[in-house]
């Protein structure tokens, strides 16, 4: 691999070799640098369509390409063609860890591979944050895999993303990806610090476990979103059966549990965890994770044209995703994450099998209303973007759009209560939330059906045209 | 072994002290080769133990009393010379270390005085070196960071400016490398907002020249990220109180207006958008030349449904409310003689 090869700033010197992924303003290629040879991986963001301001997408290039660690992924080079800035960075062969799981692994990964990739990603950890980094969006998504077996962590900033592909990577540009998302961070808007790290680390490991981030997987119906708002407790990965047949070591668990401290404070550093029986214990190499992750693994190009057939077969479930959490509550026993939702807290408190007491219960009404913030901020960067989507399936969608957003603005002007009355109004707006959801995917739903009209419609034209 | 013949910490004076003494081997070539590496270990463990006076670490929070004495040793003698001479020797680490040092002191006060400020006005030649890192892909980003916090002070910054350095800024504003060509944007951007005095009496001496530069290399750009940097510099420094004049004189140029009727008609939103407050203050302006006048006369159809489909993608009051000033002014023009 020419890894002192010069990279050349001009796109002439590559050669596109394929798609590899996609989002809302960037786009990801596997590509042959014509000068030296080797392969990379371009990402393309169109900086007329990012979110980030050009000040921000310059600190996260600068940072990536200050970085020097053998578990980081730093960018060969970048530079602008036309609208778009390349970044050129090596070409991870077995694609992001998410892709595996999702292509070969659907269920999880076998714990001896999860505690090697975890070891490697926490080493990057633990280089980043003694430079005074944080990562803020550690996922399996953003952990990539070398042919060789050599873990990378990807992706600076929340600009958009590498090799992400399936379409979380779409949902992250709206919304970042709350299923990651520390507790702290959810309730506040500069709640970034090295512990929210450790925190995604913790629910990624979770997500390499069983397949799955906590509470990914909501099905469409509504009658389960209603059984979910109105449980306090809801067992994410119950419905996967194949689970419950699953043991991980207690080791494994307890490292978990560390990391998914309600209070940042009390998880452990990096360095720290570093140190923990789980990894401490794992000595195999990343030949093992060629033997035993990488064998019969699609290509990235491959993963990446399934995962796209998936996404436009199933518009829907980009907003069943959409659905807001306000807190998780670790359950050890069954290795997974309860979820807590907003206003639910109070409706069931009673049958909760963990103890409930005065002050967690207040604790719980406070995350409540502090979500409310969250949650119409979310709503607000949401719904544009809904409205981007639905025009791409028809063309009169400015009213129907307007309907959708009418609610979300009513809320934006509820003041929001005090401590008692917080609760009442979470509840409130979890209700109306919960209409604008609805009406959200109604409204999708006809909008199909009525472009299957029209097509219909069409074909039957032709037909009548054809016929003599 | 080590432990035993633990002495006490060392003070942050002796820390500078012995980071200098090695500063001066490297930089006078006199490290035997032999002992290169060995040596180069050593000066970077003092520099990461300056970083954390600096800065604190994950135990503990610096401490004033520490900052306060580890700055006067510092600027004592000819320390941040030496850094900067040495910094290409340094491994990559210990460059980021230097840096974020570097930027530090300039903060730093002893006797509420900023004594970074009074060395580099003594040592302003320090800013030749530091500008020619971005001639130097391997040290463009740590040279930059330095400069950009050196420009802190108001002396630096009226020096930068008025030297020769500013008009090369224009070539690295385009390097084809992003992270230089934004890093070099970014400290340009510094020294045209940051002290407001210095920067009007530098645009009102150097106008013509200036704008001209900054026309043709920069709105006229091929390069969209250099355009877009562009423009929206020139919306803040036009629109800042302190440089009226400037502005007043900017917008009464056929040119000028030019240029920026192009750029409201780019294919980019937000080009056109950072165009469009740059153009408002030539409709605004109640003291329209005869040429300016006919000219928006001239395109008046045209500019009006521009403007009408001009949208910014959030909700933007201030925007939408300029936007309908500016359309009933351009509507209400009529042509006039020209004088």
């Amino acid at each position: 691999m020419a890894i002192n090869g010069e990279y050349p700033l001009d796109p002439k010197c590559y050669e596109i070799v394929g798609e590899i992924g996609s989002g809302v303003s960037a786009m990801v290629y596997k590509a042959k640098c014509i000068t030296n040879s080797s392969i990379v991986a371009i990402k393309s963001i169109d900086l007329d369509q990012s979110r980030s301001d050009l000040d921000t997408i310059r600190l996260e290039t600068k940072t990536m390409s200050l970085l020097s660690h053998p578990n980081i992924l730093r960018a060969h080079c970048s530079f602008s063609v036309g609208r778009r800035l390349w970044v050129v960075m090596p070409f991870m062969s077995a694609g992001s860890l998410q892709s595996i799981i999702s292509s070969n692994f659907a269920s999880g990964l076998p714990e001896t591979c999860i505690a090697i990739v975890l070891k490697e990603t926490l080493k990057a950890l633990c280089y980043l944050h003694d430079q005074g980094h944080v990562h803020r969006d550690v996922k399996a998504g953003n952990i990539l895999v070398g042919y060789d077996g050599v873990v990378k962590l990807a992706d600076f900033g929340v600009s958009a993303p590498v090799y992400d592909i399936n379409f979380d990577s779409r949902l992250k540009e709206i919304a970042g990806t709350p299923y990651w998302m520390a507790p702290e961070v959810i309730h506040s808007h500069n709640g970034y610090g090295v512990k929210a790290d450790i925190w995604s680390f913790g629910i990624t490991a979770l997500e390499l476990a069983h397949g799955r981030p906590p509470l990914s997987h909501l099905p469409p119906s509504k009658s389960l979103l209603f059984k979910i708002t109105k449980r306090f407790r809801f067992s994410d990965y119950d419905s996967h059966s194949s689970n419950h047949n699953k043991k991980f070591s207690k080791a494994f668990k307890d490292m978990v549990g560390l990391c998914l401290h309600q209070d940042p404070t009390k998880r452990p550093t990096a360095d720290k965890l570093l140190k923990h029986v789980f990894f401490k214990n794992s000595h195999k190499t990343c030949d093992f994770l060629v033997k035993n992750l990488l064998v019969g693994l699609p290509t990235v190009e491959e993963r990446f044209k399934a995962s796209n057939k998936m996404v436009r077969g199933d518009e829907t479930g980009l907003f069943e995703r959409q659905r807001r959490v306000s807190g998780w509550n670790f359950n050890f026993e069954g290795f997974q994450m309860d979820p807590v939702y907003p206003g639910a807290a109070r409706l069931s408190n009673n049958n909760d099998t963990n103890k409930a007491s005065c002050s967690k219960d207040k604790e719980e009404m406070m995350f409540n209303s502090a979500l409310s913030k969250r949650v119409r901020f979310r709503a607000d960067l949401v719904i544009p973007c809904k409205r981007l989507d639905l025009d791409v399936f028809s063309s009169s969608s400015a009213s129907p759009a307007l309907s959708i957003s009418t609610p979300t603005e009513e809320q934006e002007a509820t003041p929001l209560g005090g401590d008692g009355s917080g609760g009442v109004e979470t509840t409130k707006e979890e209700q109306l939330m919960e209409v604008v959801d609805r009406l959200t995917r109604e409204l999708e739903q006809e909008r199909r059906k009525n472009k299957e009209l029209l097509a219909e419609m069409e074909f039957l034209k032709g037909v009548l045209h054809a016929s003599p | 072994m080590k432990g035993l013949f633990k002495s006490k910490p060392r003070t942050p004076a002796e820390i500078v002290r012995l980071t200098r003494d090695l500063l001066v081997q490297f930089d006078m070539g006199s490290v035997r080769e032999s002992k290169r590496e060995e040596k180069m270990v050593e000066l970077s463990k003092y520099i990461r133990e300056l970083k954390c006076v600096l800065y604190g670490n994950s135990e503990a929070e610096p401490v004033a009393e520490s900052c306060t004495q580890l700055t006067q040793e510092f600027f004592k003698e000819n320390t941040l010379r030496l850094l900067i001479n040495c910094l290409p020797k340094l491994n990559l680490e210990a460059r980021k270390d230097a840096t974020q040092i570097v930027a530090n002191l300039q903060r730093q006060q002893v006797q509420s005085r900023l004594i970074a400020s009074d060395y580099l006005e003594r040592n302003i030649d320090l800013m030749d070196i530091l500008m020619t890192g971005y001639e130097n892909t391997d040290m463009a980003l740590h040279y930059g960071s330095m400069l950009r916090e050196c420009i802190r002070h108001q002396v630096v910054a009226k020096y930068v400016l008025e030297s020769e350095h500013l008009k090369k800024f224009f070539e690295f504003i385009q390097l084809p490398n992003f992270d230089i060509a934004a890093d070099a944007a970014a400290t340009f951007k510094e020294l045209l907002t940051r002290h407001k005095s210095t920067v009007a009496e530098f645009l009102t001496k150097n106008y013509d020249w200036f704008f001209a530069e900054y026309n043709s290399k920069l709105l006229e750009s091929t390069n969209y990220i250099t355009r877009r940097q562009a423009v929206k510099l020139l919306g803040d420094m036009l629109l800042d109180r302190s440089n009226s004049a400037t502005m007043t004189k900017y917008v009464c140029s056929r040119d000028n207006l030019r240029i920026l009727m192009n750029l409201l008609r780019e294919s980019s939103k937000t080009i056109q958008i950072e165009a469009f407050h740059v153009f408002k203050l030539f409709a605004a302006n109640q003291n329209k030349p005869a040429d300016i006048a006919n000219i928006l006369v001239a395109n008046k159809s045209k500019l009006l449904r521009l403007l009408g489909e001009l949208k910014t993608d959030k909700e933007d009051q201030q925007f939408d409310a300029d936007k309908a000033q500016v359309m009933q002014e351009i509507a209400s023009l009529e042509p006039k003689e020209l004088a």
